[in-house]
């Protein structure tokens, strides 16, 4: 569906996608993820045709970006990132109107403008104008412009940016929806999300590659670095039971915790070595720290952020 | 052509729905309607018709207050038609859909000149006035009419190009405003110019007082044509260019 090669694309001075090359296939959902200012929103940009890019070739179904512009348009649904809309027009009338300017025939368009208000759930504001609804609904309002024409494939810029967490748990149920007739590249920072309803990812920094894979290969890349257990009781007996099981390359005790008076708790971050299994290790760990006679008030795996996993993929990338 | 008649309409309803275009038009139907009764009582209190001049000639041509109408009426209604979207960021949303350049500054322009168009057409009413209580020369109003779309036309269409030039719409309004009036010093330079010297002529050739007086004496000179055609292709052709260029930037 999409196949970049090379895509270099400068401001100036600044190199903003740098020899980028990937590939989406046909039912694919892909997640495009890097960190903020990595050159996302640039190269969906270019994608769907509102940027040229400075060299490098980009087709999307067969159509060339830049020598055949419009059919390739023709075939995406896209989704910019600020998601402008007319304020001064209700939602049906900009459905409409969107419907009719991606070539949806006469006969069609008012089905096609309640199907897309049906699945990106905005229904129930049809006739709301938009320059008066929450966040959450605008976006929903440019989802079901992407959706109208139901193009094969769906550019989706940081679809669940500034919503609040019940509205990212909407969102990522349509995107699961529509992930079943639709090709779709999402761009995001948020790792959980590419997790959450994303079947491979694409993974950049700096404008350049820096991973690509499939969901089970970025939840490797996302183990958990460390864990972080709460004990009651003698800090430093608990740092030497853990040290002894030999799992952990570093053991941090901060006894600064705040507390109840009279009562000695400690956190203790103990990182993973390589090798050792996080679900397993946590157990053993618990297991030792109440053997050992200490009262264990919490132990969780510390979620990598995605500045951890960027830190991991470089340093691999340097070291090969 | 792809995609000209969704945006001439989107176009249309952004202009009639919110109040711009009917607080435009109110001004200038006031503006118009002194003009108009001013003008039909003095010709009514003429003892006898000593003037050459009809009322129809003297509402059209040889006054400033068409051109004035114009200078106010013109930068507020162009200047929004590329700048909003460019600050609003819309225009990401329009130029991703399968629209061509052209397609999307004709359609934005033609919203424009029909708006433009439907703001004199309650003023036909003045001359069915005249009618009632008098002769009309159709030949005169029909040309007359001519004029002022087509003054209009080539100013609509220089507006345009300032909008798609800059993301604030008051920069737009500025720009619009400035290049309408040096175009109207250069037609007032006419009168000031020795007559048989170049400066003369081009000055002459460019007025638009001039203009509107030969219209409204019900002569419709081809020279006039091609000029305001020039007007209307030019500034529409390089706004197409500049849209293009969005691209690459």
């Amino acid at each position: 569906m999409i196949s970049v090669s090379k895509l270099v694309k400068r401001y100036g001075d600044l190199v903003a996608v740098n020899g980028l090359s990937f590939e989406v296939g046909k039912g694919e959902i892909v997640g495009f993820l890097g960190p903020n200012g990595a050159g996302k929103s640039t190269t969906l940009r270019i994608l769907a045709g509102f940027l040229g890019q400075t060299s490098g070739t980009v087709t999307v179904c067969g159509h060339d970006v830049a020598s055949d512009s419009i059919e390739a348009r023709k075939n995406i649904g896209y989704m910019p990132e600020a998601v402008p809309l007319y304020p001064e027009m209700r939602v049906v009338e900009y459905l409409a109107f969107r419907a009719e300017l991606k070539r949806v025939s006469r006969a069609e368009r008012s089905k096609a403008v309640d199907a897309a208000m049906e699945k990106a759930g905005v229904a129930d504001r049809a006739t709301s104008v938009i320059g008066n609804l929450s966040k959450g609904y605008r976006q929903r309002v440019g989802l079901a412009d992407a959706l109208v024409a139901s193009p094969p494939l769906l550019i989706l810029d940081e679809p669940t940016a500034g919503l609040d967490p019940n509205q990212i748990r909407e969102v990522r149920k349509v995107l699961r929806a529509i992930g079943k007739e639709h090709t779709v590249l999402l761009s995001t920072h948020i790792l959980s999300e590419v997790e959450s309803s994303c079947t491979r990812a694409v993974v950049i920094a700096k404008g350049k590659l820096v991973a690509e894979g499939t969901i089970e290969e970025v939840r490797r890349m996302r183990r958990s670095p460390a864990l972080v257990v709460v004990v009651r009781g003698d800090a430093a007996k608990a740092e030497a039971t853990l040290a002894a099981l030999d799992a952990f390359s570093k053991i941090e005790v901060d006894a600064s915790v705040p507390r109840q008076e009279g009562e000695s708790v400690a956190t203790l971050r103990c990182s993973w070595k390589k090798k050792i299994d996080a679900t397993e290790g946590t157990e053993r760990a618990v297991a030792a720290l109440v053997a050992a006679g200490l009262a264990v008030r919490s132990a969780s795996a510390e979620q990598s952020t995605l500045e951890d996993v960027f830190a991991e993929l470089t340093a691999s990338k340097d070291t090969e | 052509m792809r995609g000209f008649w969704p945006i001439l309409k989107r176009e249309l309803f952004a202009f009639w729905v919110t109040p711009l275009a009917w607080v435009l038009t109110c001004v200038f139907l006031v503006v118009q309607g002194l003009h108009f009764s001013v003008l039909v009582k003095n010709f009514s209190e003429m003892a006898s018709i000593d003037s050459d001049q009809t009322p129809i000639q003297a509402f059209f041509g040889n006054t400033v207050l068409l051109y004035l109408v114009l200078f106010l009426l013109v930068p507020p209604m162009t200047m929004r038609l590329f700048a909003e979207e460019r600050r609003a960021g819309t225009i990401e949303s329009l130029m991703t859909a399968p629209v061509s350049a052209p397609a999307v500054v004709l359609a934005k322009y033609f919203a424009a000149l029909v708006t433009y168009a439907a703001m004199w057409a309650p003023t036909i009413l003045y001359v069915i006035i005249l009618k009632r209580s008098g002769f009309v020369d159709w030949h005169v109003v029909g040309a007359s009419y001519l004029g002022v779309l087509l003054v209009g036309a080539g100013y609509l269409a220089l507006g345009l190009l300032m909008s798609a030039l800059t993301k604030s719409q008051f920069i737009a309004l500025v720009l619009t405003a400035l290049v309408l009036l040096v175009l109207f010093i250069l037609g007032i330079g006419e009168f000031v110019t020795r007559d048989g010297t170049m400066i003369h002529d081009v000055c002459a050739y460019v007025s638009v007082w001039g203009q509107m007086n030969d219209f409204a004496s019900g002569v419709v000179d081809s020279r006039r044509i091609v000029l305001d055609a020039t007007l209307v292709v030019l500034p529409l052709f390089v706004t197409t260019r500049v849209v293009d260029s969005w691209r690459v930037a």
